[in-house]
This record gives structure tokens, sequence and C-alpha cells, in this order.
């Protein structure tokens, strides 16, 4: 009998405690607990508040807080210059960590799990997960509180970002330019190409891909070797994971199509803008054709299937490969510090970017002009966060002018200088010190996934960036990469491209839905098989040594996987998005 | 753990059950107690949580609230050109391989390693042989992918030992993958598998041995007749064990090995679950509980198989 008591008390010890468990969670999900913690804590925040911009805070008062991005990214150290310099001017410290080895639905579903949240969050394409989770703070009260976040988007725009449950969790802060646009870069897709190869070739017009593989081979055969002896690579074309967009999406602008990502929405010839396939377009079969007869030939990188994203990069990094399609921001960071740091940039290594088509003559769109709002994920706060009305406050300050600058330019005299017109300018020890490893991480805090703009200066006529600096561009560029901007007379790298100067569409860009998808509904689930056929078969197509029985038995596989289902789906989402707009 | 064993105690407890027995026994029955509930706490309540199978499962919701499914999820493992039957096969492929290869290579380096007279040597090779078991399988695959590169050791040593004639890229074709992942697992494993083998060898009667001598047995004479029979009910009661876990073929190693072109033989049941399941976890547990029953066919299968043939069995 005794131990029959002994067990029920301890059962019900165990129901209580996960009773207590439950309890917890359901409040967090209504975010009631929240308002009751800045209630307690406002008054600190009042305090400081009213004389937030003329005085540092003290040192005891900052708060320490986290934040975690489902992407790949170097911690930097603690103690960092600017990082605390940033925290006197705002009372918040934030630690970053990345995603390492993971993907954003397992890093997110096992934080979910465990509890185990930062303050602030990137979720990715798993961002979903953390609204259905109910650990994100909403940002409806505080868009209306702070004007520097509302300013970031215009009420339409801000609709997009708001989920079946009437609130919005998270705003993108990638892709929003303030005032005039500055950009000089090419921060999408593209074929690339070191620009030694344009120049050995005396800057020729490079158009379709049949130019582009032909100067590959050319040179390569003109330069089987490196200055320092190792082989070239002609091409490669990574296969690893989600980043087998690298080999994977080509089609859609061979076609002339912007980067829909997972679809082309076609608006010729139909009476609505309409879903289209571009896995088994005539335009993707000559694509892989192509690359087929280029792997064949020896062009290609022999291990292309097989190699991890640090391989890849560790091969660009060589300065071996000739070219590759890729997205800028998915090699640039790491590969052209690289070369600054060996010295390739010198030897005219860097990449630049060219907007092929699959016929001479159709217009495209590598480059998108205007900003591109991706609202499938963003910067949250968690009700992890102990003061959320601070955390909204320091998004806020993040877009304050004094901090973007220190963000992206640094410390006055320290790492940029001003002339007499109010110009930013740095020398070239100032840019070469920007480059370095161990700068960046003492140094620099860029918060990069924090609310930011590019574009030009609230205060000034400076760009928000460096790099988009007209003087700092032009000067920042290696002496090959200058020359090959004046053999062509461009001045910035979206020339290279040629493309399109249209508005995009409203709904743009689709994959902004398809990277929502789960297996829950069937087009999601058809999405996931599309996936893993695509992973199989590209790679076997492109080896295969009959190329058309190869596609054949690919396209039989792929038309398995249902891909109508999925169409559907983004036709749905397609038109939702269409009466939005028209709304 | 043999039958004789457990049946005696079983009589003797039928018979002396009492409330005095009950009461002298009261501190072993409550320690026995705490064993119990932490095994319904850990082991058997998380069992619910086998609802979200039947149900759209939505974290927001939770288990009470989220609408119910039926046989949806089970009906998608197996649906039309689904590629869960293949991963099956894979897994089971995979695991089987792992068994054998493991236990035959456990049993044989465990006689030899016996057989070694020097005690250092013996000693400083056991060592040597146990320690990749503590490395981390991040760790054996890159060492596997240098190895098997296409400028890697394996090569080399094939094309110049004349065998090959140009090196050949293992990681590009499929037929390859299974016995790469097999003898990783060998290395990996072998020296830490041994050592149960090795205990069991040191607890066989030394006087067996010396009467086999003056009956003038060789070395392999010996280790068929004495060494091998001593070991047998270890090797069928290790079996009966593993043979659970061939379903648990592994996810690390096909994880960080596999890319597209071989996923069609590298994707185990944990990856599909992985790929199939992370936003979606009603699936994801549908694909668990499948594995568990395949699991529990197999153990009671071979335990019946060894108590009908008369061997040493679990239960």
């Amino acid at each position: 009998m005794k131990s029959k008591k002994i067990f029920a008390l301890v059962m019900a010890c165990v129901l209580g405690v996960s009773a207590i468990g439950c309890s917890k969670k359901d409040d967090n999900g209504e975010s009631k607990t929240t308002d009751a913690a800045t209630e307690g804590s406002t008054e600190a925040v009042d305090g400081s508040s009213e004389d937030v911009d003329t005085s540092s805070v003290d040192a005891s008062d900052i708060k320490d807080w986290t934040f975690y991005a489902c992407m790949s990214g170097k911690e930097i150290n603690d103690g960092n210059e600017i990082q605390e310099e940033i925290a006197k001017l705002t009372g918040v410290r934030v630690k970053e960590t990345w995603m390492a080895g993971q993907e954003p639905a397992e890093a997110i579903g096992a934080m979910i799990v465990t509890n185990d949240l930062p303050d602030f969050i990137d979720g990715g394409d798993a961002s979903d997960q953390l609204v259905e989770a109910g650990v994100l703070v909403a940002w409806d009260d505080y868009i209306e509180k702070y004007p520097n976040l509302k300013e970031m988007y215009t009420d339409k725009e801000w609709e997009l970002f708001r989920k079946d449950d009437g609130h919005i969790y998270w705003a993108n802060v990638f892709g929003n330019t303030y005032g005039e646009s500055q950009a000089r870069g090419h921060n999408d897709e593209a074929f690339w190409i070191q620009n030694r190869v344009l120049a050995w070739d005396n800057y020729p017009t490079i158009e379709t891909l049949d130019e582009y593989f032909d100067l590959l081979k050319r040179y390569s055969e003109a330069n089987p070797k490196n200055e320092d002896g190792v082989d070239v690579i002609p091409y490669t074309a990574l296969c690893e994971g989600w980043r087998y967009f690298c080999v994977e999406n080509a089609p859609q602008f061979l076609d002339g199509y912007p980067n829909d990502g997972s679809v082309i929405v076609q608006l010729e010839g139909v009476d609505k803008p309409t879903i289209v396939d571009y896995n088994t377009t005539p335009t993707a079969k000559m694509y892989f054709k192509k690359l087929n007869e280029v792997y064949n030939a020896g062009l290609m990188d022999q291990e292309f299937a097989t190699m991890s994203y640090d391989d890849y990069i560790a091969k660009l990094a060589t300065g071996a490969v000739l070219g590759m399609c890729d997205q800028w921001w998915d090699f640039a960071y790491t590969v052209n510090d690289k070369f600054k740091a060996s010295g390739y940039d010198e030897l005219g290594y860097n990449y630049v970017p060219l907007g092929l088509v699959a016929e001479k003559g159709t217009k495209n769109h590598w480059h998108t002009y205007g900003d591109t709002l991706n609202s499938a994920s963003g910067i949250c706060v968690t009700t992890k966060c102990d003061d959320p009305d601070k955390a909204f406050e320091f998004l806020s300050r993040c877009l304050d002018q004094e901090i973007l600058d220190l963000r992206f330019w640094g410390i006055k005299d320290v790492d940029y200088l001003v002339d007499d017109n109010g110009m930013y300018y740095r020398t070239q020890e100032m840019r070469d010190k920007w480059a370095d490893e161990n700068y960046k991480a003492n140094h620099i805090c860029a918060y990069s996934y924090f609310p930011q703009y590019s574009g030009t200066s609230k205060t000034s006529k400076n760009a928000m960036k460096p790099e988009d600096q007209e003087s700092e561009f032009f000067d920042g560029l290696a002496k090959p990469l200058q020359d090959c901007f004046r053999a062509y007379d461009y001045d910035s790298y979206d020339d290279f491209l040629k493309s399109e100067h249209d508005e995009m569409g409203f709904w743009y860009p689709m994959y902004s839905y398809s990277n929502l998808m789960s297996t829950m509904t069937e087009g999601g689930a058809a999405w996931t098989e599309m996936g893993e056929c695509k992973h199989e078969w590209l790679p076997k197509v492109i080896t295969a040594k009959d190329f058309d029985s190869a596609w054949a038995d690919y396209m039989k596989a792929y038309e398995a996987c249902n891909p109508q289902a999925f169409l559907d789906e983004m036709q749905e989402e397609l038109d939702r998005r269409v009466a939005l707009a028209n709304s | 753990m043999s039958s004789n064993e457990k049946d005696a105690p079983e009589i003797e407890l039928k018979s002396k059950i009492s409330k005095t027995e009950l009461k002298r026994q009261k501190v072993l029955l409550i320690i026995a107690a705490l064993y119990v509930i932490y095994g319904i706490v850990f082991y058997y309540l998380p069992l619910a949580g086998w609802v979200m199978a039947f149900e759209n499962f939505s974290i927001g919701k939770g288990i009470f609230k989220s609408e119910k499914a039926g046989l949806r999820w089970f009906k998608y493992l197996f649906k039309k050109n689904s590629s869960f039957p293949r991963v099956i096969r894979n897994t089971l492929a995979m695991g089987s391989l792992n068994l054998i290869s493991q236990t035959v290579t456990a049993i044989g380096f465990a006689i030899l390693l016996n057989e070694v007279r020097n005690t250092f040597g013996k000693k400083l090779v056991q060592t040597i042989s146990y320690l990749p078991h503590f490395l981390s399988w991040i760790v054996v695959t890159s060492i596997v992918r240098e190895a098997f590169a296409t400028n890697g050791m394996v090569n080399e040593l094939l094309v110049n030992l004349h065998i090959l004639k140009t090196p050949i890229s293992y990681f590009m074709h499929t037929q390859y993958f299974w016995p790469i992942v097999a003898i990783s697992n060998v290395w990996k494993e072998t020296g830490w598998n041994a050592i149960i083998y090795l205990a069991t060898i040191t607890a066989i009667d030394p006087a067996l041995y010396e009467a086999a001598a003056i009956d003038g047995a060789g070395r392999w004479q010996k280790i068929k007749n004495i060494t091998l029979p001593g070991l047998r009910s270890t090797i069928i009661i290790l079996l009966i064990m593993n043979i659970g876990n061939v379903i648990n073929a592994g996810f690390e190693i096909q994880y960080l090995l596999g890319t597209g072109v071989l996923s069609p033989v590298s994707t185990t049941i944990d990856i599909y679950v992985l790929n199939h399941g992370m936003k979606n976890f009603s699936l994801g547990t549908a694909a668990g509980i499948f594995k568990t029953f395949v699991s529990m066919i197999f153990v009671f299968t071979f335990n019946f198989i060894a108590r009908k043939t008369g061997e040493d069995h679990l239960f």
C-alpha cells in the first residue's frame, strides 16, 4: 500500500511539473507575459530614453542579448570595438551566433523543442515554424511606436509580412534602398568569369552560353596552369544541399526572367500572370546539354557533383576556377578577401558577372533594379527577450544614421576620413585593414542581419555603404579590375549584365512562398520530392555519356514527383498576391 | 542470461510471496519502483506522442487540438512513386552489411588478439584498435572522403599496384557506397566490439586448452573446438540485441558522405524523416512508428528462431 502511495505521489509531482511546463508555454504564445514584462521594466527604459540621443549609456545598464541567424557567418570577438561603441550609444550589446552544418528547419526545430531561444532571431526558411510555435513578439504596436521601423516599408509592403493570425512578426532587412540608389554591385546571380580571361581575349562581348564556354575553353588551352602552377578548372558548379541553385536555376535567367527562384512568372501571351515550370523548358534542356558537353570535354570540374560548400569555396580561393554560376553573396565575401590577402586580385582573378541568355537578343533580368522584398524571413524578437520594447527600440536605433555609419563605415578618422565637401573616403591602408580577418573580428561590427538600408545617407550625400560610394568603389578595385571597367566603359557591376530596368511585379519574388512550403500540403510534398529528384538527376544528366537518354529518364522521374500539384499551389499564391496588389 | 537461470528464481518468488516478505524487502521494492517509474516516465509516457502520427500536427495547436488525419501519413509513406520503400531497402541493406561485417571482424580480431603471446604487444594493439571508436563521424567521414577521393590513398594504391588503370571516382557511383559505409564502420568499431568477445574468451577454462594440447591439438584446432564454441552464447545474445538495431543503419555517415548522385542508395529512414518531416512532425512520427515495428519484428523473430533451435535466447 505504502509503495502505491509513494508511486501516486511521484506521479502527481510529475504531472504537476509537466502541467506547469505546459501552461507556461501557453502564456508565451499569447504574449501576455511579455506585456507584463514590458510594464515592469518601462520605468528603467523611460528614464534613459529621453536623453538617449545625447548621452551614452552606463556600462552597467547595457543589455547583453543574443542573436541567431539561420545562415552561416563569422562570429566576432567579445569586446569588439565598434560593438562596444554601439552598446554605449544604444544600451544594447548583441552576441551573434550563426548556423553551422545544419538546415534552418533542423536548427529552429531543435530550438523550439528545447525552448532554448535567443533574444533576436532570423529563422530563414524555417521562420514559419517560429510563428507556429508562438515564440515571437508581434511587431504591430512597435511599428507605430518607432517611426524608424515604420519608415522601412510602405503600408502595402508591411501587409506582405502579415501572417494568417493577423500579426507581423518580422521585417526583412535586405534589399531596401533609402533615397537615391547608389548600388554599384551585383548582389545577385550571374555566370561569373575571372577578369583576366576577358583581358586575355581583349574584352569581348559575351552573350550566350556557347560564347562563354568557348572563351573558357580557348583560355584554358592557352593557359593550362596558374602563375603558381595550379591546374586551372575552366568551370565548376556547386550541387550541395540548398545551394544547388548554382546548377539548378539558370534556365529561368537564360530565358530572360527574373529570380522568382522556384518558378517563372509569365506575363506575355497569357491573360493573367501565370506560373511556368523552368525545369522542363527547351532552354533547360539546352543548358544541361551544354553542361554535359562541357563536362565530357573535360572543361568542367570532374568533382563538381561531390564537393561540399567548403570544398567549393576553397577551390575558388585558389584562383583556379575560371568561371561558375552563383549568387554574389554565396562566394564573394570569403573569396574576394582571400584574393586580396594573397595578392591574387592583382593577377586579375576577381570575378565579374555576365548576363547570359539562351538566344541572342533576349532581354534579361539577371540584375533586378529596384528593391526586392523577401517577406519569407527577417529579424524577429522572441518571447525569451526580457524587454521587448527595448529590443524594438534597439532595432529602430539601428536605423539611425549615426549607428548605420558605425556599422558600415566604421569610426571616423580611424576607418574613414571626411573631405571638405563632407564626403567620406578611405585610404588604401584603411581599405586593406577593413578586409583583414583579425580587424574584422576585433573592430568591425556590421550587425549584418539587423535593420539597414542601402542607398544614400539620411543626413549627407554619402552612400550608406562604402562599397556603393562612387570614389570608394573605383579606387577600391584592384588594378586589373579597373582596367576591365575602363575597357568596357562601365562604372558599376550591373553594367556587365545589361539587364532591363523594369520594376518587378508586386508578387516578386515567388520563392518567398515556396521556401516556406512543407510536406503538410500536396504541393509542398511534390516540391520536396522534386528537390530530391533534381539533386539526384542533374549531376547524372551532366555527367552522362548519352545525354538524350539520361534526360528522358530524368524527365520521367521528374514527372513522377507530381510537379503540377506544386505549380497549382504557386499559382494560387500568385493570384492572391496579384489580388492584394490591386486591392 | 540463460533460460535455466531465469526460470529458477521465478518459481521461488511465486512460492514465497507474502506480506512479511514484502515488508522485509521494503527498501529493495522502493528502489525497484524508482526504476519502474523512470521507465514509465521516460520510455512509455512519451509514446503518447505517437498520436501526432494520426493528426496534422501543428506546434501552435499542440497534440490535443491538432486536426485528425487518420492514416494520411502512413499512406504518404507508401503512396505510388514514393521513395520510402527504397529508403527502407537502403536502411536494411546497410544495417545488415554493418551487422555482419562488424560481428565477423570483431570475433576474428578478438581470436587473433587472444593468440598473441606478447602481453605488451597485445595491450598496445588493443588500445590502438579501439581508439577510433571515440572519434566523431564528422572526423571519420573527412578521413574516408580523403582516402577514397580520386587522388586519394585508395586510388593511388590500386593504380600503383596496377589493379586499376585509372582512378575511380568512388563517390560518383552508387555501387561503391554501401561497401564504403561498411568498411568505415569496421574501421571505427572493430576494436571496440572485440572487447566483449575478448572478455568472454578470457573466461574460458584454461584447463580445456591444456587438455586439448595434451591430445595434440594445434592452434587452429583449439580455436575451432574450444574458443568458438565458448563464444557461441555471447555471439547469439549479441546478435539478438543488435538485430533490432539493423534498422538504425546510421544517420551521420550517410548524411555526411551522401550527395545528390548517391541519394538513391544513401538515404536512410532517418535522413528521409529529416528531409520530409522537419516542418511536418506528423510524417516524422509516422515513419518513427513504422521503424519501431520493424525493429520489434526482427528481434522477436530472431529470438523465436534461437529458442526453436535450442540456442540461448533473450526472452
